[in-house]
């Protein structure tokens, strides 16, 4: 952690609180994702890990605190300056959120048509080569719809790096596919990562994954952070919570069963 | 009871505003957007008139051909009583510019199109294309709902139009074929008492169903909440909102001219 604290932060979140309908969701998080490093945020679902990741792409704002992507509070600054921020950042998306109207191509060359000046010929050169980064050459013409789901994610993928961004946030990047395609995608995540010095910040629940990509790993638990610490430490630690999740135990301290045991309460049992 | 009818005024105001704001964010995005760079891509908005326009001349032919048809042979059985039945022609022609093509062409269009905004936006929403064109810094309203709302301003007046002329002829059809009226002299008839008048307060009807369709497709589409099934409900209730408001809208207008004697 101390070496961790020479580097350059990319994103800090300071104090931040999140409440839906009065169920607090994000419940006063803090702390700091250095430049160039894999960022791992992982907890069970509805653990609100995918709302933090939405406070730092600024689709959800912060009720309390601030969250600083380059040192642009993203959920107080104005609209022109939000945009310029969004546009130094890529997003992958669960399930990929391509645009049905469009073809492969046209997806990867939306954000250079929208963003920048450049002429159609160059746009299709630089959406050849990020298609080619993510190892799906020749399926331009192919609509979303025509390709597999595990081809739907890596043409996401080059749309998050379409623009050349100095952050990638994943969303659940494996899920829902096949082993192999899910470690073809952590490849490519590790690979952005260490060749294009990309700050990635993932959120998921997939172990294998986590301990195969990660820098640090920071473990969510009802809107709050247990832990975070680098793998061997995340994996060696002493908190119950962390590891009944890494070994994917049914019984402890985060209890699946709540429900039923209030149903038993009410019964009198 | 009373807790539900609070709930629901709630949603309404909520509603109301909420369609307002895009209102006035479309609004934003057409007159500032160009200079911030930033304007409607021309081809989207081509696109959109193609589907709204080009695709809905059948169904407008149909719907205000046969209403032209079915206005003329219930009005000639009351004039033929007084031996007035050459004035079948004015009356088609008058109803259906300043009323009937209007508002049955906005009809048709707000089940076509308008639904086909809900369900597309919608549907878009659910699986998070939304959030992604938001996450990219491209506004949905400037690239979404610019290229639909200007797509039906400019054709649900052309569709108007179009569906005068084919009632007008459906008229015809009738007064050459049954009620024996000379063809020229049912067009003659047609042109002396129909004004100007008629025909621009029809469009003007139009364009405002059109900005009603717009909105009221494009709000609940890019509201919309809970999977498919949310898709389906936002569906309905953009249909069924519009045609309630399509239909006061007429009738506010309608009473506008008329009080005003335009």
């Amino acid at each position: 952690m101390n070496q961790a604290n020479d580097k350059a932060v990319a994103i800090s979140l300071r104090n931040v609180s999140k409440s839906f309908h009065g169920v607090t969701v994000t419940d006063n998080v803090s702390f700091d994702v250095y430049q160039g490093e894999t960022f791992v945020i992982m907890g069970c679902s509805g653990s609100g890990k995918s709302t933090l990741l939405r406070l730092m792409t600024g689709a959800i704002k912060a009720d309390v605190g601030s969250v600083l992507i380059k040192g642009k509070d993203i959920s107080r600054a104005d609209p022109r300056q939000i945009d310029e921020v969004k546009k130094s950042f890529g997003m992958l998306f669960q399930y990929s959120a391509l645009l049905d109207s469009l073809t492969v191509e046209e997806n990867v060359a939306l954000p250079l048509k929208e963003h920048t000046k450049l002429a159609d010929e160059i746009i299709r050169i630089i959406v050849k080569m990020k298609l080619a980064l993510v190892g799906l050459r020749g399926y331009e013409s192919y609509a979303p719809s025509q390709i597999s789901g595990g081809m739907r994610k890596r043409v996401g993928l080059a749309r998050a790096i379409a623009l050349d961004p100095d952050i990638v946030f994943y969303d659940e990047p494996t899920s829902g596919l096949d082993p192999v395609v899910g470690g073809v995608i952590d490849k490519l995540v590790k690979d952005l990562s260490t060749k294009l010095l990309i700050t990635s910040v993932v959120v998921t629940h997939d172990m294998q994954s986590v301990f195969t990509i990660a820098d640090r790993i920071a473990m969510v638990h009802k809107g709050a952070i247990v832990e975070i610490g680098t793998p061997d430490q995340i994996r060696n630690s002493a908190n119950p919570i962390i590891q009944q999740f890494i070994h994917g135990k049914p019984t402890g301290p985060i209890d699946f069963f709540k429900e039923d045991s209030d149903i038993e309460a009410a019964l009198g049992l | 009871m009373i807790a539900s009818i609070g709930a629901a005024t709630i949603e309404i105001v909520k509603g109301v505003r909420g369609v307002f704001a895009l209102l006035a964010d479309i609004l934003y995005w057409i007159c500032l957007g160009p200079f911030r760079g930033k304007a409607a891509r021309a081809a989207s908005i081509f696109y959109q008139m193609v589907f709204v326009g080009l695709h809905s001349v059948v169904i407008v032919f149909f719907v205000t051909f046969f209403s032209g048809v079915v206005l003329a042979m219930q009005t000639a059985t009351q004039l033929e009583k007084m031996g007035a039945v050459i004035y079948v022609a004015s009356l088609v022609a008058v109803s259906l510019c300043r009323e009937l093509s209007p508002v049955f062409t906005a009809l048709v269009v707000a089940g076509r199109v308008g639904s086909a905004f809900a369900a597309e936006l919608g549907s878009m929403k659910v699986s998070e294309q939304i959030e992604a064109l938001d996450t990219m810094a491209i506004n949905p309203t400037r690239y979404l709902a610019v290229p639909r709302f200007l797509a039906l301003l400019v054709m649900l007046p052309c569709l108007t139009i179009l569906g005068n002329f084919s009632g007008i002829f459906g008229g015809l059809v009738v007064g050459v074929t049954s009620l024996s009226i000379n063809s020229d002299l049912y067009i003659q008839t047609t042109y002396k008492y129909l004004e100007l008048k008629d025909i621009y307060t029809g469009l003007i009807k139009s364009v405002v169903f059109a900005i009603i369709i717009a909105l009221i497709g494009c709000y609940e589409g890019l509201n919309t909440k809970g999977g498919a099934e949310g898709v389906g409900k936002a569906t309905t209730r953009a249909v069924v909102i519009s045609f309630i408001l399509i239909i006061i809208a007429d009738c506010i207008l309608t009473s506008i001219f008329y009080f005003s004697k335009v």
